[in-house]
């Protein structure tokens, strides 16, 4: 039984914020998944969880430990860094094997636990190499491994496959995560992948700027992102923001009316929608509103339009068969139900009640 | 792009000369007036004559003896100082400054200064009198001795010349990235298995080159003996200088030469073999 709990943690580096008061719970035995852009303190967040780096305020529970004052060695955790730290004087076996010679477990089971996380990480043919002989994604293979050799209650991962083709990277998620949760093992995993993000998580947490934005189910991420950032960090091509004037309990997209959620007093209002919930159609249809198609891009599964409104640019995915040339004027229809209304002045969304 | 190969070569063509001219040349020279009789054939006469000497056994004796203490007592100390370096944020550099003074002093001043302390009328003696140990002045240096003269010769050299083994571990252990040790750390090493399991593989380059320095220098160690022991603590630089000076025999002082240089290389390829890096063993 350990879950990971940070509260309210806060780091300096020099006059430069890093971490600006972040709490976060990984429940025991959960997949969460550390999402944001680069420099937002994903990193800095691990790091102090793992007990190699000083924050200024906050505490870290892991499991009912209080283990703010702990020495990394007594958290009980294992860690695959960013930058692998595979140790360039041991072979690939001896790496593997690092964590538990540490526990001084027997000859055999040491053994067995190194084959183990070797045949895991496709790496079993290497473990007589030395790292400088070994390939970016081999290593990071080898970091991973040494991770899961010691089989740790709370396992903490840094972009730990950054650095794979697109392929085995695919496959390697896929494994990692039915045995992470076959080991019931409780896993904070950092990247800036977002399809690795929402097919790997139990919840996301989404980071921006030392600030902990958004921590949810992936589809409540994807679909209710609690402020701008969040819906165009995520999704790709990121979620459209279109400002329209409000009226009474309404706003306006030209002649089509939606129907505001209470409370917005504003004289703007801020639509946002995903370009897969905006329904094309080449004839005025009830409900719709017309765009200029100004761009039109082939991505294979679909069309990707890019088409303006008055002044505002929005993009749209069609089937790929659909017929559309640019200079065109389509009829878009947003699907009621996904719908996120956001405040213009803060970016944030509004309630839906 | 061809005719740019010969460029390195040109470049280091000077340096190459220049070492060719001032010590290879010598080398050999030295070699050959080992083994040239005084008629000009070769012969072995000169080395028969080194080793029949009475203060030959004692000079490599005491020679060996010297490196033997001084050479890991000072890369321990060394060690130690440049780790406990590492620990320090603030005053870093003073530390490393204030460590590194004894590398801008001679190992004649050296020698003189340690003469100052353990003379008869020496800071030590004075001291010792001073709080009431001694009545009288002891004689520390004296050819009854050779223990004392010993032990002021590993004090001075210890002092003298720590630092530079010091200097080569310190930025040995710069070069070590902090992710190794942080790595080892997490995976539940206690501070000695990380020094001995991470820190001490990596740092084995810099403490290669720390050892085989050392080592020839302590086998040249000179000035600091004579200055405290004069004769009375025989080595084989001293030997050499003597037979040569003195005895006016460049023959059998550069047999001494010859034998100092076996000893160095010999040192040198056991700490090549003995303490290869792992690493680039299998490159
Ligand atoms: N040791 C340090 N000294 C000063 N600033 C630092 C230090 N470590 C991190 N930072 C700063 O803190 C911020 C957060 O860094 P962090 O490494 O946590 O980012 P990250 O989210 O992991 O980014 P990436 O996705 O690129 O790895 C960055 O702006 C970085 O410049
Ligand atoms: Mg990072």
């Amino acid at each position: 039984m350990a879950g990971i709990r940070v509260e309210s943690i806060e780091k300096t580096f020099g006059k430069f914020k890093a971490l600006s008061g972040v709490s976060l719970e990984v429940r025991d035995q959960e997949f969460v998944v550390l999402l944001g852009p680069s420099g937002c303190g994903k990193t800095t967040l691990l790091r102090i969880i793992a007990g190699l780096e000083y924050a200024e305020r906050g505490r870290v529970w892991i499991g009912d430990r209080d283990v703010t004052q702990l020495p990394p060695r007594a958290r009980k955790i294992a860690m695959v860094f960013q930058n692998y730290a595979v140790f360039p004087h041991l072979t690939v076996f001896e790496n593997i094997a690092f964590g538990l010679r540490m526990q001084k477990v027997s000859a055999e089971k040491l053994g067995a636990g190194v084959e183990r996380a070797a045949t895991l990480m496709h790496i079993e043919n290497l473990l007589e190499r030395y790292p400088a002989q070994l390939s970016g994604g081999q290593r990071q293979r080898v970091a991973v491994a040494r991770a899961l050799a010691v089989e740790p209650e709370v396992l903490l991962m840094d972009e730990p496959l950054s650095n794979l083709d697109a392929l085995l990277r695919l496959e390697m998620r896929a494994e990692l995560k039915r045995l992470l949760i076959e080991s019931r093992t409780t896993t904070l995993y950092v990247t800036h992948d977002q399809v690795e993000a929402m097919s790997l998580a139990d919840r996301i947490a989404v980071m921006n700027t030392g600030y902990l934005v958004q921590f949810d189910e992936p589809m409540k991420v994807y679909q209710e992102p609690a402020n701008t950032f969040v819906g165009g960090f995520i999704g790709s091509p990121p979620m459209n923001f279109l400002r329209l004037p409000v009226e009474g309990r309404q706003a306006r997209i030209q002649s089509l009316a939606l129907d505001l959620p209470t409370g917005v007093s504003s004289q703007e209002v801020l639509l946002g929608v995903r370009p897969e919930d905006l329904e094309a159609h080449t004839q005025q249809q009830p409900q719709s509103f017309p765009a200029e198609v100004l761009v039109v891009e082939p991505l294979g599964p679909h069309l990707l339009l890019t088409l303006s409104f008055g002044k505002q640019h929005i993009k749209a995915t069609v089937p790929p068969d659909f017929d559309v040339r640019a200079g065109q004027t389509l009829w878009l229809r947003p699907q009621p139900d996904r719908l996120r209304w956001l405040d213009p002045s803060n970016g944030q969304a509004i309630p839906m009640r | 792009m061809r005719s740019e190969r010969y460029i390195p070569y040109v470049l280091i063509l000077p340096s190459v000369l220049f070492l060719l001219l001032l010590f290879a040349w010598p080398l050999v020279e030295a070699l050959l007036l080992s083994v040239r009789g005084s008629g000009g054939g070769w012969t072995l006469e000169n080395f028969q004559r080194m080793a029949a000497d009475l203060y030959f056994r004692d000079a490599l004796k005491y020679t060996l003896l010297l490196t033997v203490v001084i050479v890991p007592l000072q890369v321990v100390m060394a060690l130690g100082m440049a780790l406990l370096l590492g620990s320090i944020s603030k005053g870093r550099d003073l530390f490393l400054y204030v460590w590194t003074i004894p590398l801008g002093i001679s190992d004649l001043a050296a020698g003189i200064v340690w003469l100052a302390i353990f003379t008869e009328r020496g800071y030590l003696n004075s001291f010792l009198q001073g709080i009431g140990v001694i009545q009288q002045p002891q004689l520390w240096l004296s050819y009854e001795t050779p223990m004392m003269i010993f032990v002021a010769v590993v004090a001075a050299e210890v002092w003298r010349a720590t630092a530079i083994v010091f200097v080569i571990l310190v930025a040995g252990l710069q070069l070590i990235p902090k992710e190794y040790s942080e790595a080892a750390e997490v995976f539940g090493a206690t501070p000695w298995q990380r020094f001995r399991k991470v820190t001490l593989p990596l740092l084995m380059p810099s403490l290669q080159v720390a050892l085989i320095l050392r080592t020839i220098l302590a086998l040249e160690v000179f000035a600091v003996v004579v200055v405290l022991g004069g004769r009375n603590l025989p080595v084989l630089a001293g030997e050499a200088y003597f037979w040569y000076n003195t005895y006016q025999n460049p023959g059998v002082a550069a047999a001494y030469a010859v034998i100092i240089l076996g000893i160095s290389v010999v040192a040198t390829l056991l700490y090549l073999r003995l303490l290869r890096s792992r690493q680039d063993g299998v490159a």
